[in-house]
């Protein structure tokens, strides 16, 4: 698409507690052989827009370490643009290192850019979006400011914490509400918005009369409540769910074991991208047990394995048992240890004959390159 | 700064014995180990080696080939210094020819080697399985003085008729080459892996090119070189090695891979140290259905595996669905088996339809190969 810039946005990512300690949400592993960045990077390249460019808040070590040459998501490595937005104020003023903050810092991005249109992603919301529509419907009705939400009918549970949007008759924002939990039937905001390259730059300068602290969905907050700007919506009638902690992270993982689930996030013609690691297919043992389960490459199993995720390279030892648990790339089960309802981060090593049982609601957390 | 060793893969060849697998694309583009091609075992190799620069050498059913091997980015010959040129024959001024034979086909590509001026050239074959690197050999080559130095693998005597065979004195130094010996008096097997100097071999492929021979590496070139008293050794391979010639040898090739536990070996004792580079496409995740029964295999990610699956070899974006059985078999990229299949003792090709309650090679001893293409269109 013409004239558009995308922008990935980690500056909102939740915290999965530990699992998110030392590298942001966006390159945290999903359903084993993806990171979250995937789906929203995977989304840009399948709307054929052309021009990426990725805010980092912070460990921008792990971040860039999952996007390699940077090549996996462009079409045309030389004439598509991926760029990298640091934000190095931020870093020493946590409070401060706001996406908002970040484009402040990157202003060129406003002025010397050709796009006239802008798309903001977060990666926590899960959910293939084309926007091919949705910045066509934008374009047409000349609107300034357009947010992408989806009607659920769970917001007892899902997008708890997050916004949700009022509506007036015309399909204009009358109201950004913070979703606490106390409807069931809400408009979720999938923090997910296209914004006029003119009307962003009004909210940069807007921003510097009040606080640096607000972020741009504070802004779109504070100009729909003022009536400032005109904020129109946009419904996505797909997949989506809010990873937005560590306990909606596991429940919406092992919910994507389920075929009907799984089969409106990965669709034919809306492939996922990732980075690839050259890695051998999974090899099940003599002794092997496998049921409901994603197992990556690399994987070597021997033992049982049943309603589980399995990242690359993971070890399950003859005699083990695993049940309902994520085991991040790189572990080492042994053997005759049984695991259930754990989450274990990446590279770490259960010895033989461990009992580890976590609770439904409340899985273990193990850190990454433990050994127990 | 010259470049000291660049490599030729021969992979124009037809692979006549692999029947429908091969009827459309070339034999080294063959899928294998749930997924690699087989060309990816050379051109990893290379990659392993150290070696920059590559050509690929193609002319049967070539597009398929040429699509994969591209600019070599899938082992990383894309970067500086570095890169794979597809070699198909070609329109000159004298006019055009197919590839006359292995020799004819580097023939036709001095140009592209002037333009290399290596000092040393590594003839490959596209269609062969192992892991290796080959800088050990080129060791040997240099430090004997060699004017080439080619690749042995020690076969059963009773195997030995099959192959090119070498005898060697106690230096390895070759004495003998017989071509597929009646009454063989070594068990030493060309690999069809060759070091040349660069400007000898040169010059023995320009004579060739004039007489009227078969411009075949075993039977033309070296048989020459030998009678020149030029000084030939042998490199002795040892490790894991397969030309997967026939349709029970790839399948055969293909089961090497799963867990062997009286040998120990398996996917990754074949592979070693060295990482075999491929395509990854974009599938899905591997999913392992809650009825499934997967045991003693080794499947790729974007398989989605329902039914049961023992010692099978299973590519990306296959579906095997509730109720079906698959036992001891190779299953190609994009094949689905419906419900209530079963199928035994068989290779099913890429994208390959096996369907509802469908009784294939159940009870046969024999491997067969089961090739339709009719799951592409579902």
């Amino acid at each position: 698409m013409k004239d558009v810039l995308a922008l990935l946005d980690t500056h909102n990512d939740p915290e999965l507690d530990e699992l998110t300690e030392n590298r942001p949400l966006a390159s945290t592993a999903f359903l084993g052989r993806y990171a979250f960045m995937d789906v929203v990077m995977s989304n840009f390249s399948n709307s054929g827009i052309n021009n990426v460019a990725i805010l980092v808040k912070n460990h921008q070590r792990s971040l860039l370490k999952h996007m390699g040459n940077m090549s996996s998501w462009v079409s045309n490595t030389k004439t598509d643009k991926l760029t990298i937005l640091l934000n190095e104020n931020g870093i020493l003023n946590p409070a401060y290192n706001t996406d908002l903050a970040n484009i402040k810092e990157n202003d060129y991005l406003l002025y010397d850019s050709s796009a006239s249109t802008l798309v903001f992603e977060n990666p926590h919301i899960v959910a293939p979006i084309n926007f091919e529509p949705i910045i066509n419907e934008h374009r047409e009705r000349n609107e300034e400011i357009t947010v992408v939400y989806k009607k659920i009918t769970d917001g007892d549970s899902d997008f708890v914490g997050g916004y949700c949007l009022e509506l007036d008759e015309d399909g204009y924002v009358k109201e950004f509400r913070v979703n606490d939990g106390s409807k069931k039937e809400i408009n979720a905001s999938l923090e997910t918005w296209i914004i006029d390259r003119v009307a962003l730059a009004k909210i940069v300068e807007e921003s510097k009369k009040h606080s640096y602290s607000m972020g741009v969905a504070d802004y779109l907050r504070y100009v729909v409540k003022n009536k400032i700007v005109k904020v129109h919506a946009y419904e996505h009638k797909g997949y989506a769910r809010n990873f937005n902690s560590l306990k909606k992270y596991v429940e919406y993982s092992f919910e994507l074991l389920k075929p009907e689930v799984a089969s409106s996030l990965f669709k034919e013609d809306w492939p996922i991208f990732t980075i690839t690691h050259n890695t051998t297919p999974a090899l099940y043992g003599t002794s092997s047990k496998v049921t409901n389960s994603f197992v990556a490459n690399g994987c070597v199993v021997d033992g049982t394995v049943q309603n589980s995720i399995l990242c690359r390279g993971v070890h399950v030892g003859k005699g083990s048992k695993l049940n309902r648990c994520i085991v991040s790339s790189g572990c080492k089960i042994g053997e005759n240890v049984s695991l259930s309802d754990v989450v274990i981060d990446k590279y770490s090593i259960v010895t033989n004959r461990h009992v580890i049982k976590g609770d439904k609601d409340t899985p273990i957390y193990i850190r990454q390159g433990a050994i127990i | 700064m010259s470049n000291e060793m660049v490599a030729m893969i021969l992979a124009g060849g037809k692979g006549t014995r692999l029947k429908a697998l091969t009827s459309k694309v070339a034999k080294p583009a063959v899928s294998y180990g749930g997924k690699y091609r087989i060309i990816d075992f050379p051109l990893s190799n290379c990659a392993n080696s150290g070696i920059r620069n590559v050509g690929v050498l193609t002319q049967y059913e070539s597009s398929e080939l040429n699509q994969y091997v591209g600019n070599g980015e899938k082992w990383g010959f894309n970067g500086v210094r570095s890169s794979a040129s597809v070699l198909s024959p070609k329109q000159t001024e004298e006019g055009s020819s197919w590839y006359r034979g292995t020799a004819d086909a580097i023939y036709e590509n001095l140009d592209w080697l002037e333009r290399m001026n290596p000092d040393y050239v590594l003839i490959l074959s596209g269609d062969h399985i192992y892991s290796c690197t080959y800088n050990e050999m080129l060791q040997k080559h240099i430090s004997s003085k060699a004017d080439c130095t080619i690749s042995v693998f020690p076969v059963p005597m009773e195997e030995a008729p099959r192959f090119g065979i070498l005898v060697t004195d106690g230096n390895d130094r070759i004495i003998q080459f017989q071509e597929k010996p009646k009454k063989p008096i070594s068990n030493l097997a060309s690999m069809g892996i060759y070091i040349f100097n660069y400007k000898t071999l040169r010059d023995y492929l320009i004579a060739d090119a004039k007489e009227d021979t078969e411009h075949d590496f075993g039977k033309n070139i070296i048989p020459n070189m030998m009678a020149d008293k030029k000084k030939l050794i042998a490199y002795t391979y040892h490790g894991y090695w397969k030309d997967v010639g026939t349709i029970s040898s790839l399948h055969e090739a293909n089961m090497d891979l799963l867990r062997n536990d009286e040998t120990g070996e398996d996917i990754y004792s074949i592979f070693g140290s060295n990482r075999i580079l491929s395509e990854d496409v974009h599938s899905v995740p591997q999913f392992i259905g809650p009825k499934a029964d997967v045991k003693d295999s080794l499947i790729n990610q974007g398989a989605q595996v329902y039914g049961s699956v023992d010692h099978c070899v299973i590519s990306g974006d296959v579906r095997i669905e509730e109720g079906a059985s698959v036992r001891n078999t190779v299953v190609m990229p994009g094949a689905v088996i419906q419900k209530n299949a079963t199928v035994e003792n068989a290779i099913i090709g890429p994208d390959t339809l096996i369907e509802e309650n469908a009784q294939v090679n159940v009870g046969e001893k024999e491997i067969d190969l089961i090739v339709n293409r009719k799951a592409a269109k579902l």
